[in-house]
């Protein structure tokens, strides 16, 4: 994740920002912003913020609150304080116990048809089940291994 | 005259039915109890999944560990799962749900936090931390 120093743009706590953005590097929201953001750099929201809109970005920490989908191509990740509402899609994905976060979730599939059919087909095959008694204090192992 | 006996620290724990939601004690070493709310078999067993497992439902108040070469369809409650292999179902987890590189999870999850490490597949409807989820709770 981008250090504070790293962000070239920030858009400050008494700041409201209505439209679509671009950027390349990094920018941390401390304000409102309600539109589109489109990037390959890194996205902050901070404690307090507030975005409402769709987000395409490299990666994202979240912080504040978000309302509208993301596209992120290598990770999100959500503090304590963090409130997402709305679909995600990434490959790496870290959420805090505290943090919020409601909304369909594609991580890692990328929405590739080939892996998620390989998902949905793997159900067909058949196993042998066996189930083992645990003593006490131990994890019962269930398997096809006897 | 009769002897008391002294409750060993730690001998119980507070449970929480899977069913009906309601806190419940338990001998600490119980594999599993009746719930004496709603009278349904609570399992307290902590699970290691190994190969494939489909059932109707797969319901403990322990931590299930599913394996690398374990595969689990099925709807899911525990207290806290961890999914190196494959996963197909609701789960609603009390604690942490976690998946590794080799873990894949389809189907919604309930919980109350997530970790998806690099590598991990997971294609499903999150409700994370936004209403504790009633399943299971020891002390």
């Amino acid at each position: 994740m981008a250090d504070s120093n790293e962000y070239t743009t920030t858009i400050g706590p008494d700041a409201v920002f209505k439209g679509e953005l671009e950027f390349a590097k990094g920018v941390r929201l401390l304000g409102k912003f309600e539109g589109q953001i489109n990037s390959e750099g890194e996205l902050e929201v901070a404690e307090g913020a507030q975005l409402k809109g769709d987000v395409k970005a490299a990666s994202v920490r979240i912080d504040g609150k978000v309302k509208g989908n993301m596209q992120v191509s290598s990770r999100v990740q959500l503090s304590a304080s963090a409130r997402l509402e709305g679909d995600l899609q990434t490959t790496r994905l870290e959420v805090a116990e505290g943090a919020v976060l409601i909304g369909r979730c594609m991580v890692g599939v990328n929405g590739d048809a080939k892996k998620a059919a390989e998902v949905k087909s793997a159900v067909k095959g058949t196993g042998g089940i066996a189930i083992g008694k645990a003593r006490a204090g131990e994890p019962a192992v269930v398997g096809a291994k006897k | 005259m009769p002897v008391a006996r002294a409750k060993r620290v730690g001998a119980v724990k507070t449970v929480r039915c899977t069913y009906c939601g309601k806190a419940t004690q338990a001998a600490r070493r119980a594999m599993s109890i009746f719930c004496p709310h709603c009278k349904k078999r609570l399992i307290l067993e902590d699970y290691k999944i190994t190969g494939y497992y489909a059932v109707r439902e797969f319901f403990t108040c322990g931590k299930v560990v599913v394996e690398k070469k374990g595969h689990v369809v099925a709807p899911v409650k525990a207290t806290t799962l961890t999914v190196k292999g494959k996963v197909q179902g609701s789960v609603v987890a009390r604690g942490q749900v976690k998946l590794t590189k080799t873990g894949s999870l389809t189907g919604d999850i309930e919980a109350l936090s997530l970790k998806v490490e690099n590598g991990a597949e997971l294609d499903a409807f999150l409700r994370i931390g936004a209403s504790p989820p009633d399943t299971t709770s020891s002390d």
